[in-house]
């Protein structure tokens, strides 16, 4: 048995950022489709 | 060696999420004018286009009409080249045409040359003919003129001749007269006569052509017909008479060739003289 991390570490931060970055990213991807047409131009 | 990799993946992870999302913020920041730029692009190829079949069909036009052009410039091109070619034959034609013509000129001109040497020669002859016919001309009317006064001569002569026999046959006549006059008297014609011969007297008649006073008025003469060519002389005495009407005598004062001019002796009046009245040397 392992014992569980308890303490995040700045990976588990920046893991967290990159989340965010990633779904805001996507956000802005939908955006952009979505005044496009979802035709690509 | 497996947390290196971990956390190697991890920053990866974050570097790569963050830019995703940098870049979907540019693309939705900008897409739009992109869109526009795009739309305008394609508007603008649309109308590039648009010019380009224009362009392309009046090119067309423009081709197709040029080569209906060059095919019939191609065709007034061989029309001109024949025509040259013809005319180039007809050029070939006339220079020797004209050679021709260059060589009968110059023979010409030779001829020319002689006959105006001929000509020259022969107006210098006539000049001389001129002036001889003209001396000619002025001794024919010299003649002429001789030959005409010679002439009115002779016929004055003539008339002088002709005369002079009438007055011979009269004179014959007369002669023959008084012969037999004398022989009827007994009176020898031969023998000579003695003393002075009164004139005789041959019988003229004539008319009065007018009557007129003299300028004093105290006499009245008269121009009657007859003159020295009827044997009138001055100072002979003739009788006016009208009909079987004696009217008186006159004095002849005056004489000319064919007529002549009386004065009335005032003591045989016996009425006036009129115009047309008649006249003798006796009666």
């Amino acid at each position: 048995m392992s014992q569980p991390n308890s303490d995040p570490t700045i990976y588990d931060g920046l893991m967290f950022v990159s989340l965010g970055a990633t779904i805001v990213g996507i956000v802005f991807w939908i955006l952009t489709l979505n005044s496009l047409g979802w035709t690509g131009g | 060696m497996n947390n290196v990799v971990a956390k190697t993946l991890i920053v990866l992870q974050l570097v790569f999420s963050l830019c995703f999302m940098c870049f979907a913020g540019a693309v939705y920041s900008f897409q739009k004018t992109w869109k526009d730029k795009a739309i305008a692009s394609a508007r603008q190829v649309t109308d590039l286009q648009k010019n380009l079949s224009d362009q392309q069909l009046a090119r067309t036009d423009e081709k197709t009409k040029l080569e209906a052009d060059i095919l019939a410039q191609k065709n007034r091109a061989d029309l001109a080249e024949g025509k040259l070619s013809s005319l180039a034959t007809d050029l070939s034609l006339a220079n020797t045409a004209r050679a021709s013509a260059e060589q009968e000129r110059d023979k010409h001109l030779a001829d020319l040359q002689v006959a105006q040497q001929e000509a020259e020669a022969r107006i210098t002859e006539t000049n001389g003919s001129r002036s001889e016919i003209k001396t000619l001309r002025d001794q024919m009317n010299d003649g002429i003129a001789q030959r005409r006064s010679l002439e009115d001569k002779l016929l004055d002569q003539q008339g002088r001749i002709d005369e002079a026999q009438q007055r011979e046959e009269q004179m014959l006549k007369e002669i023959g007269r008084l012969r037999d006059l004398c022989r009827a008297n007994r009176v020898d014609p031969n023998e000579p006569y003695v003393g002075p011969v009164p004139a005789a007297i041959v019988k003229v008649d004539g008319v009065v052509r007018q009557a007129k006073k003299n300028a004093s008025r105290s006499a009245e003469l008269v121009e009657i017909s007859i003159g020295s060519d009827d044997q009138i002389e001055k100072k002979m005495k003739l009788i006016v008479y009208r009909g079987s009407r004696f009217i008186c005598e006159i004095e002849i004062t005056d004489v000319y060739p064919d007529m002549s001019v009386g004065r009335v002796i005032e003591e045989t009046r016996n009425g006036s003289i009129e115009r047309g009245d008649h006249v003798t040397t006796k009666l």
